[in-house]
């Protein structure tokens, strides 16, 4: 199978241009992403290849991009929107909470909401706070909604084409930080990765740091340093999709090593880490060798740029409190 | 003290503060005229006149943006929502401009704000009328969430709210207009922001819950009672921010927690509370923290589903037992 280096830009591009041409129910809208081919260029010359009518440049109103979306996928088609920025999805909330997420149940089964919901996440670009907030605890709150965030080239591929493929509505977040980060090899041929299911990408017996999206990273990086420095061996779960949670295989983790640190860039208070640690509670109480500690960002507005590494967890962090729990 | 129910408790809230601030002013859809959609404007455009009590059309976005703006301004407003789940159509302005104008302003703009109305389950009110729509709002930092459990703590919680000098989310119920309870008469009474109260005192496990949920596990911690558990009953009444405590002095005492609440859960109150507690007081636990959560469904209009969509008596007595097995100690 042949394989070529992707940044994560490009990786997206290629999920989107080869779900368009399987499928052609599949289509893109949002604002520029048509002649401009997105602000990220994620879209980037997909309108050329099939037209204005799959690749739709709309005005710029959120709740108008979903609630045309909504009424596109009740009658069968499978539309991909992109949220210029996951700040401005408040003004389309109640479209995404009060219709994608409920036609299912609403209507007994009888319409259901087939479309992603695209959007640019995330600190580590120095832009003002509604270009920078991670807003995932939203929509992981909302029952019908399932919530994805992947943390390179390759799972975003692959999970971009699980959420075009997926019957019900995902929010898809891409980190800002991560789009031209790295290069990673990512298959030619279409690839997908099961929505729900995180992924241990390290292994190591006496810890467990549980991270997402452009935190995972770092966790990967305080992993090395704890290797290094402590002789601590590591295990790294990459959750990949935050709703539904992957509870099984963060407990199975902490259950072998007994200690436990979840890592997000979203507020701490009533965040996913507050979720994680509860399940990791509520499955692997008794294997717990000490409390599970959350290392996120402080619980205030995004700051602005010159503070911002004041905010956003960093390795240095990440691995103070693995230090302490492991010491408890 | 008077007798009087939660409808009367806000108004009465509502009526003093107009009395005594003339900056306080009530904004919402059919405040006025109709006198609320559940009456707890009544008679207060008659007392304060159409500038204080003002009639606004069905746009949430736009009165919630102008009452930011007026407070902005140095006003007090009051906003009602005529059910929360409608406060998604604002939240663009509660999140980006209420919430966060304080701090992107470095302190030169505050916004002193109530954005209230009724919440949660109710009865057969569907998905759009009866979600638990706090989840939304208790993760935003520059938010306070307030859901008052009994008529006193609506009165004197509503007036703090009032008086905050930051945006304040307060979500009442359907369920609870028509309940009675003592409520003191001094304009001066008020209940401070962020502090939980312990509605019962027990020594085997402590049970947090509010309003709805609260009425619920005070019925299972009398029946348990009999069983000879001793439940203490917490009610944080300010969910943001949270009285932690309160609640880590009660688990210190219990060293057994049980979490209830109506909505669906995921990242919710009991994941916070059971994330705090293992934090501060890890050693203290004699079992897991407990959730006992709505179902991870909207809200379903039939009577029979509805049921099952809230925690129920007796799941609630099933986890307290549960807890009070698993000896750890």
């Amino acid at each position: 199978m042949s394989v070529t280096k992707l940044n994560m830009v490009k990786a997206l591009n290629l999920a989107l241009l080869q779900e368009m041409e399987r499928d052609p129910a599949v289509l893109i809208l949002g604002e520029d992403v048509g002649v401009d081919g997105g602000v990220f260029r994620v879209t980037d010359d997909l309108q050329r290849k099939f037209g204005s009518q799959r690749v739709i440049d709309s005005p710029l109103a959120e709740a108008a991009i979903i609630g045309t979306a909504v009424g596109m996928a009740l009658y069968g088609l499978k539309p991909v929107c992109e949220i210029q920025f996951s700040g401005f999805a408040f003004q389309c909330f109640h479209q995404i909470e009060n219709h994608a997420a409920r036609y299912r149940l609403r209507s007994q089964g009888r319409f259901h909401c087939q479309m992603v919901i695209r959007m640019p996440y995330g600190g580590g670009v120095r832009a003002l706070e509604h270009h920078t907030e991670s807003e995932e605890q939203f929509y992981a709150h909302v029952p019908g909604l399932k919530m994805v965030i992947p943390s390179g080239p390759r799972t975003a591929r692959a999970l971009l084409t699980s959420a075009i493929r997926d019957p019900d509505p995902v929010v898809f977040f891409e980190s800002k930080a991560l789009y031209h980060a790295a290069k990673e090899e990512v298959p030619a041929d279409p690839e997908a990765l099961p929505i729900g299911r995180a992924q241990v990408v390290r292994e190591g017996r006496d810890l467990t740091l549980i991270a997402y999206g452009a935190m995972l990273r770092v966790a990967r990086e305080a992993a090395d340093v704890l290797q290094a420095e402590d002789r601590v061996e590591t295990e790294v779960v990459d959750l990949l999709t935050i709703a539904p949670l992957d509870r099984e295989t963060i407990v199975t983790s902490v259950a072998k090593t007994g200690r436990a640190v979840v890592v997000h860039e979203a507020p701490r208070s009533f965040g996913p880490g507050a979720e994680v640690a509860a399940s990791i509670m509520e499955g692997a109480f008794l294997h717990l060798e000490a409390p599970v500690r959350r290392v996120t960002a402080n619980d205030v507005s995004f700051v602005g740029f010159a503070r911002e590494k004041a905010h956003v967890p960093d390795v240095a962090r990440v691995a103070a409190a693995a230090r302490e729990t492991l010491a408890f | 003290m008077a007798v009087m129910t939660y409808r009367e408790a806000l108004n009465l809230a509502l009526r003093e503060e107009m009395r005594r601030d003339p900056r306080v002013f009530v904004m919402g859809e059919e405040v006025g005229l109709y006198e609320g959609a559940y009456k707890v404007t009544q008679g207060l455009l008659k007392e304060f006149g159409p500038r204080r009590v003002v009639d606004t059309p069905i746009a949430e976005s736009g009165f919630t943006g102008i009452g930011i703006g007026a407070a902005m301004l140095g006003l007090r407003p009051v906003v009602e929502m005529m059910t929360f789940n409608f406060a998604l159509l604002a939240l663009d302005q509660i999140v980006n401009s209420a919430a966060k104008m304080y701090y992107m302003s470095g302190g030169q703009f505050n916004v002193p704000i109530v954005i209230r109305g009724p919440g949660g389950p109710a009865a057969q009110l569907a998905a759009q009328h009866s979600q638990s729509m706090e989840t939304y709002f208790y993760h935003v930092p520059g938010l306070k969430v307030v859901r008052p459990t009994t008529p006193m703590d609506a009165k004197g919680l509503l007036k703090s709210a009032i008086r905050d000098p930051n945006p304040v989310i307060f979500i009442e119920a359907e369920t609870l207009y028509p309940v009675k309870g003592e409520v003191p008469e001094d304009p001066d009474f008020v209940i401070p922001l962020g502090r939980a109260v312990v509605r019962r005192e027990g020594t085997d496990v402590t049970v947090i819950a509010y309003m709805g949920m609260m009425y619920r596990a005070i019925e299972v911690a009398d029946e348990l009672a009999k069983e000879g558990i001793s439940v203490e009953l917490v009610d944080p009444r300010t969910l943001r921010p949270m009285d932690v405590e309160t609640i880590i002095g009660s688990v210190r005492k219990t060293h057994r927690v049980v979490v209830v609440e109506a909505g669906a859960g995921f990242a919710g109150m009991g994941s916070e509370i059971s994330a705090f507690v293992t934090e501060h007081a890890f050693d203290d636990l004699d079992a897991p923290v407990e959730r006992v959560t709505g179902a991870n469904a909207p809200m379903p209009y039939a009577r029979n589903l509805e049921k099952l969509k809230t925690p129920t008596k007796d799941k609630i007595a099933a986890a307290i037992r549960r807890v009070c097995n698993a000896n750890g100690s």
